[in-house]
């Protein structure tokens, strides 16, 4: 056995590693381009709903990415449609952001466009299934008022 | 509580690891009845709902399978086979036994704070601050034992199993710590790329740790429970190559077009090492198959093999953007990383937990027919869970794609297949109880009379 095996192990992970942090990290990050007109800056109590929104973890369940072969199918108010396609620019002031994995629930993107009802999404948070039978969503009554109110006013960002 | 005893931090992480995998386990129960019957929400108590709500107790089900479970069950054989194969003693018994403490703190504390809600928000990367510098620390740790073991070798041949356990090491820690962003508390980048790296970590976590020291640990028990060598050394050594395929979770997404193809290209020449490895365990196990009916741990063994390379093929396809952009965000990503994550990894752990176990504590299982039983209901357990959900996917992905159905329809149709779902989970709940009670009786409650297994016995097939 060489010891050259050992050092030719221990750069080749190295050099892909790095290969690996250029390629994903690096070149992105110096590629990124400035916010869109549908970024949004976020006030404390929205920031402070968007906390809400991730610790009870809404993102496992919805998604906040439009693909461009889905996108603007029909109006934007129409039922169904998920609006128009997400770009880089409008996640400019996120951290982190929820673009999720899974769709048990509708992507929520541009869910204000939809409705854009404060009073709802409170209620809807509250009793999901009264309002929507057949829902997989859980209740949120648990939160309170102080903290239903803030994720509402997040949720009315995503326009 | 510091023994030195050869062997005996590798006791320890394989039965920490039986104990924690009971507990996600149950998680993940709970989380297919609330998807099943939405409405079993109302059953729990005031006091409880917030912890027992689907979107807290989704982390704690995957992080504690990843790091209580799986991980620790690898660390028990890595500490297991390495001195064997290195013909040496393990560099310290003693700073094992500290990783031990450590590695059981971290998943005690992750398994309180998710379901509490402190989390970072990020897949896989959820764990807060503390608790991904304490498994950095960890991590750190189990290098030193593995590295200071090899190079203090006396066994001037290195197989390959050697080398996946180090590179693994080595690349994890990097991923871990660039994809968590471990130098800032909040552990997140902003704006798109912070969803890039979090997949450059989420798939890395796969490739650099659990495939690249689970092959390795398949390349140990192949030989060993086939009492052959490995066909080809050499085309063993292929399965080294770590692919960098983490953006094919985002085709289509705002991520920059050539990232996307060039991850597309990465995960098919993906299918190279899959390939070598699958051709080297198939000619291996020639002339011993009629061994795979008998020898349980080589039918675990086997059959996680077959299940990596049902998830090898099902990963390189949908990494094309037309798949992908069809199964993307529905149930068949959940059946693909159970296929994985239970079928192919735990498969393998299942094996290396009953081969090395009674070798560890000096004594046989406690029961051949409870492991038959664990065998059974996980496979079966396993299957209708997958297939449920992989049919599941592709209705779900046919009706979003007639941009027509409403959103509500395409969920109130699943329903029977949520349920079917649950069904299977419940089997393969019932078979892991039955895989902890035998451990545990193995362990602490041992009828048979002690049978001495000599230390050290065999290398790895070399």
């Amino acid at each position: 056995m060489k010891q050259t095996s050992v050092v030719y192990l221990t750069v080749g992970s190295l050099l892909a590693l790095l290969f690996g942090i250029i390629v994903t990290i690096i070149i992105p990050a110096i590629q990124a381009t400035g916010p869109t007109a549908l970024a949004h800056k976020y006030t404390d109590q929205e920031l402070r709903g968007r906390e809400i929104y991730k610790r009870e973890g809404c993102w496992y369940c919805h998604t906040q990415q439009v693909r461009a072969p889905e996108a603007n199918k029909g109006m934007v108010h129409q039922k169904g449609d998920i609006g128009p396609e997400s770009i880089e620019g409008d996640y400019y002031y996120q951290s982190p952001v929820f673009w999720g994995t899974e769709r048990q629930g509708p992507d929520l993107t541009h869910v204000a466009s939809r409705i854009d009802s404060r009073e709802w999404h409170i209620l809807h948070l509250k009793d999901p299934r009264a309002l929507n039978p057949g829902t997989l969503m859980p209740s949120f009554a648990y939160l309170s008022d102080k903290e239903l109110d803030d994720l509402a006013a997040y949720l009315l960002t995503l326009k | 509580m510091w023994s030195t005893e050869p062997g005996s931090a590798s006791r320890r992480f394989f039965l920490s690891a039986v104990f924690w995998l009971i507990v996600p386990v149950f998680m993940g129960l709970i989380l297919s009845i609330l998807l099943f019957v939405p409405s079993a929400q109302d059953l729990v108590p005031m006091a409880a709902k917030p912890y027992l709500n689907f979107g807290r107790l989704r982390p704690a089900h995957v992080n504690i399978a990843i790091f209580g479970w799986l991980s620790q069950a690898y660390v028990g054989g890595i500490l297991h086979i390495v001195p064997r194969l290195t013909r040496t003693k393990l560099y310290s018994e003693k700073l094992a036994h500290i990783n031990w403490w450590l590695w059981n703190l971290l998943i005690l504390l992750a398994a309180i704070t998710l379901p509490m809600g402190l989390t970072q928000g990020r897949e896989y990367a959820e764990m807060i601050w503390p608790l991904d510098l304490l498994l950095i620390v960890n991590w750190v740790l189990l290098a030193i034992n593995i590295w200071g073991t090899f190079l203090r070798r006396e066994e001037p041949k290195v197989y390959v199993s050697l080398w996946n356990f180090m590179a693994a090491t080595i690349v994890f820690l990097g991923v871990y710590a660039v994809g968590n962003k471990v130098w800032d508390p909040s552990g997140a980048y902003t704006g798109m790329n912070d969803n890039i790296i979090n997949y450059f970590y989420v798939h890395n976590l796969f490739n650099s740790w659990f495939t690249t020291a689970g092959l390795g640990l398949a390349l140990y028990l192949l030989p060993k429970l086939t009492d052959k060598p490995l066909y080809s050394h050499r085309l063993a050594l292929w399965g080294l190559w770590s692919v960098w395929t983490g953006q094919h979770h985002q085709l289509y997404s705002p991520a920059p077009d050539w990232l996307e193809y060039l991850t597309i290209v990465f995960s098919i020449l993906a299918a190279v090492p899959t390939t070598a490895f699958i051709w080297n365990f198939i000619k291996t196990m020639e002339g011993r198959w009629h061994r795979v009916g008998p020898d349980i741990m080589l039918r675990f063994l086997v059959t996680g093999a077959f299940f990596w390379a049902l998830t090898c093929v099902q990963g390189v396809a949908q990494s094309f953007r037309t798949f992908s952009l069809f199964v993307h965000f529905t149930y068949w990503v959940v059946g693909h990383s159970h296929l994985a994550f239970v079928g192919d990894y735990s498969f393998w752990a299942f094996a290396l937990t009953y081969l090395m176990l009674p070798q560890l504590l000096r004594r046989p299982m406690h029961s051949r027919a409870l492991m038959e039983w664990h065998y059974w209901l996980t496979t079966v357990g396993l299957t209708i869970f997958m297939v449920t959900l992989w049919i599941a996917g592709l209705i779900q992905a046919q009706n979003w794609m007639s941009f027509s159905i409403p959103f509500i329809d395409t969920v109130r149709s699943l329903q029977t297949y949520l349920g079917v779902r649950f069904f299977g989970g419940a089997l393969m709940v019932v078979g892991q109880v039955i895989f902890a009670y035998n451990v545990w009786r193995t362990a602490f409650v041992p009828t048979a009379q002690p049978v001495p297994v000599p230390v050290g016995a065999g290398g790895g097939g070399q």
